[in-house]
């Protein structure tokens, strides 16, 4: 038999995408040198970062997920894994097939890039480990012009809130994807009779501390991860991810840490975070952290129809400001200097009609004590706003806030007469702040703004459909979430956007 | 299976009731988990950073060998790194004679006024700030269980101040040593405070950050408690006392609040 790298040189694979469980040789040996425990498939199936000739398939080998070392019970070891990607739900045209590597560096995740398909077709995909064989994921390829995409978006899962209806819903409606806006995992102690609101459910005390190591930070993705309705929405759809703080820890920036952990140890933090996410996102090689830092600021093209630009706001973010001339300094920035150049030259750069912008924090103005979100970084929201005013009209998509707002992009938000450049969609939580109410004391701060044409303060998600002339955006809430997963949706608001003219006209 | 490399650098300090240990943390290359830190062979503790704080020790110092393993993304563990021997520092609660002193050091501050939660009361109760005469004032009514600092919105975004009056018979023959200890501080802005004797400067005294607890729960000791309590002790030069009354005071011109557990001023043996 030949050796490994005998076949990394017949098939020109890197080395380095076999061991990170991206490809390996297909005509290595697939059978597991020892056998895989029973129900190896725990969390799921996932695809993501698609394009138009294929996407990222995602799993994560885990027969006891709950394991407190994070690696799910699986052996050490490599395993081989098939994946296989069909035209129809029962695998009778298969039209690509592979092998990847599960490693026990990356907790036995891998994340296969499959190329070579057709634009805009909808895919199915499976994986096998030795006689296992997984749930069949959905998943599309993005279309190479583009009449009409619909997408979801969503954030903030606090698991131990409530149920995640949202998610059932979102799998229901099978969208052409899913766009998920941070605040993934949230690294808290998980305590009953304090934070646990989920009815029914107990938690080990090993879930009941601040998670700071890799092996909690993977723990804390594989509890959140056996959400049957959760993995529901990732079976249907490619997602587009980024983060937000909770994925490292509340309010983080940078290497700067709220809670008085010095930069110069807080990085370290930071590295088994950013690792962990990387191991449970359906996200590509470029995403792969390198020691403290990941680069998950990325763009894909919606055939003609609209550009994606994805941002990530807390990891290039300047510290809180120390007063008002530091908040309003131009020199301010919350994507540093190398992402904003990205953005406008992106921007800059597209024909599409749309671009759809999506990140952590909200970008309307609101208050400016609000300096978490990009109220702290007023200079850097003038150039982001000058470069939508310069492109096609701007779709940003954000989350953060557990409250559902619609907003119009205001050229200047301090000139209500200036020009709208586009709309802003704030999804609510999945899960976060639990069951929630449709208005609260905060509603008055977003509401005295003429452009903000939505506040509600219940969990939910929102869903678009756009073609090339208008864009159709229904925010849909529950009545519960606490109880159980079974509330039925309601649409509280419906607007619609012409691209020729963006507003915010409600339906 | 490859073995991550082990830590180098491994040194340790001692401080009351804690041992802080600091090294070089393995480069970038290695992929971490976490450190595994043990004492004594024991496991006491795992941590990402390369730093770790062994908490819970005694008052009375005791020697112990520290270690750290390397786990890696893979679980794999890295051979113990060389060990190196600390020992936490004896109080002088323990060592000392008291002086004076205002609450028990005992790791909760329920004998003080206003504990548990009573800061909002505390710009009524304590308009002009603490004052207290040991032997005439009593911690429940005199004391305040928080001392608020500037960036204290409750007590009114204002320095703040708390003067301890003792009696001593005449210039003490060696240095006295002040034990301050907190169950709690400001997760973040602990900040310091200033420390007078009878007027004159005797250092500033920088605060560990806590957890933002203890202005609401006052026992640190009990299983799973959330607060951080921290302890400072420190030598106060016999030059700045003199015979009959002496005032020591901490005047907080730097953050947020801390929490008391007790406060004391002890002689050597």
């Amino acid at each position: 038999m030949p050796s490994r790298r005998t076949f990394l040189q017949l098939t020109g694979l890197s080395a380095a995408s076999v061991a990170l469980g991206i490809s390996a040789p297909t005509a290595a040996d697939a059978t597991p040198a020892r056998p895989i425990p029973d129900g190896a498939f725990a969390l799921g199936v996932a695809s993501g970062d698609p394009r138009t000739d294929g996407f990222v398939l995602w799993t994560r080998l885990a027969p006891t997920p709950l394991a407190v070392d994070g690696h799910g019970g699986m052996p050490a070891g490599e395993v081989p894994l098939q994946w296989e990607v069909a035209e129809d739900s029962r695998f009778r045209t298969v039209v690509r097939r592979g092998l990847a590597i599960a490693s026990p560096d990356l907790a036995h995740a891998v994340h296969p890039e499959v190329r070579g398909l057709r634009p805009g077709r909808e895919y199915f995909y499976r994986f096998r480990v030795g006689t296992q064989v997984s749930p069949v994921g959905r998943t599309k390829t993005l279309p190479a012009y583009g009449d009409q995409f619909t997408f979801a978006t969503a954030s903030c899962q606090a698991w131990y809130h409530g149920y995640f209806a949202a998610h059932r819903d979102i799998a229901r409606r099978a969208p052409d994807a899913v766009f998920f806006l941070g605040d993934y995992v949230y690294e808290y102690g998980i305590v009953a009779g304090d934070n646990l609101w989920r009815a029914g459910v107990t938690v080990g005390p090993e879930h009941g501390v601040e998670i700071e190591t890799l092996e909690q930070y993977r723990l804390r993705y594989s509890l959140f991860k056996t959400d049957p309705d959760l993995q529901a929405a990732h079976a249907v759809a490619p997602w587009f991810l980024v983060w937000d703080d909770h994925e490292v820890q509340n309010n983080y920036g940078a290497a700067n840490s709220l809670y008085g952990v010095p930069p110069e140890l807080f990085v370290h933090r930071r590295a088994v975070a950013y690792r962990a996410y990387y191991e449970n996102a359906p996200l590509a090689l470029g995403s792969l952290p390198q020691g403290p830092d990941g680069r998950i600021y990325r763009r894909y093209d919606i055939g003609s129809l609209a550009r994606v630009h994805l941002l990530d706001t807390r990891q290039y973010r300047d510290p809180l400001p120390v007063d008002e001339a530091d908040r309003v300094s131009e020199k301010r920035t919350i994507m540093g200097a190398e992402q904003e150049t990205w953005l406008y030259g992106g921007l800059r750069s597209s024909r599409a009609p749309w671009n759809i912008v999506a990140g952590g924090v909200v970008l309307s103005a609101v208050t400016d004590d609000r300096t978490e979100q990009w109220d702290g970084y007023p200079a850097n929201r003038r150039r982001v706003l000058e470069a939508m005013g310069g492109a096609g009209t701007s779709v940003m998509l954000t989350g953060d806030i557990h409250r559902h707002v619609a907003s119009e992009l205001k050229l200047d938000f301090a000139d209500p007469a200036s020009r709208t450049v586009g709309v802003e969609l704030v999804c609510s939580s999945v899960g976060s702040n639990g069951d929630g109410t449709d208005t609260d004391m905060y509603a008055k701060d977003w509401l005295q703004h003429p452009y903000m044409k939505l506040y509600n303060a219940r969990r939910g998600y929102v869903h678009s459909t756009m073609t090339r002339s208008e864009l159709t955006t229904e925010f849909v809430n529950f009545p519960y979430i606490q109880a159980d997963a079974n509330a039925q949706p309601n649409v509280v608001a419906r607007f619609r956007t012409p691209v020729a003219d963006p507003r915010l006209e409600a339906l | 299976m490859r073995r991550p490399p082990a830590i180098t650098g491994l040194r340790g300090a001692g401080g009351i009731r804690i041992v802080t240990l600091d090294w070089k943390p393995v480069s970038w290359a290695t992929v971490v988990d976490h450190y595994a830190v043990y004492a004594d062979g024991t496991l006491i503790g795992k941590t990402v950073y390369p730093h770790f704080v062994h908490r819970g020790l005694g008052f009375t110092g005791v020697t112990r060998s520290y270690s750290v393993v390397t786990v890696d993304a893979a679980g794999n563990r890295s051979a113990q790194s060389p060990a190196t021997a600390v020992a936490n520092l004896t109080s002088v609660t323990i060592s000392g004679t008291p002086i004076a002193t205002v609450g028990t050091f005992d790791g909760k501050g329920s004998e003080l006024a206003l504990s548990p939660k009573g800061y909002a009361q505390y710009p009524t109760r304590f308009p002009s700030d603490v004052d207290y005469t040991f032997g005439t004032s009593t911690p429940a009514a005199d004391w305040s269980y928080l001392l608020p600092g500037p960036a204290d919105k409750w007590a009114g975004t204002k320095n703040h101040r708390a003067a301890f009056r003792f009696d001593l018979p005449a210039v003490p023959e060696q240095d006295l040593d002040l034990a301050l200890w907190l169950i709690d501080s400001h997760a973040s802005l602990a900040a310091s405070a200033l420390l007078t004797i009878n007027g004159a400067e005797a250092g500033r005294l920088t605060f560990a950050n806590g957890a933002t607890k203890g202005s609401t729960i006052a026992d640190s000791t009990y299983p799973g408690s959330p607060l951080k309590p921290s302890y400072l002790e420190l030598p106060l030069p016999k030059a700045l006392f003199r015979p009959g009354q002496n005032t020591l005071e901490l005047f907080k011109d730097q953050g947020s609040w801390i929490a008391y557990d007790a406060l004391g001023v002890f002689a050597r043996r």
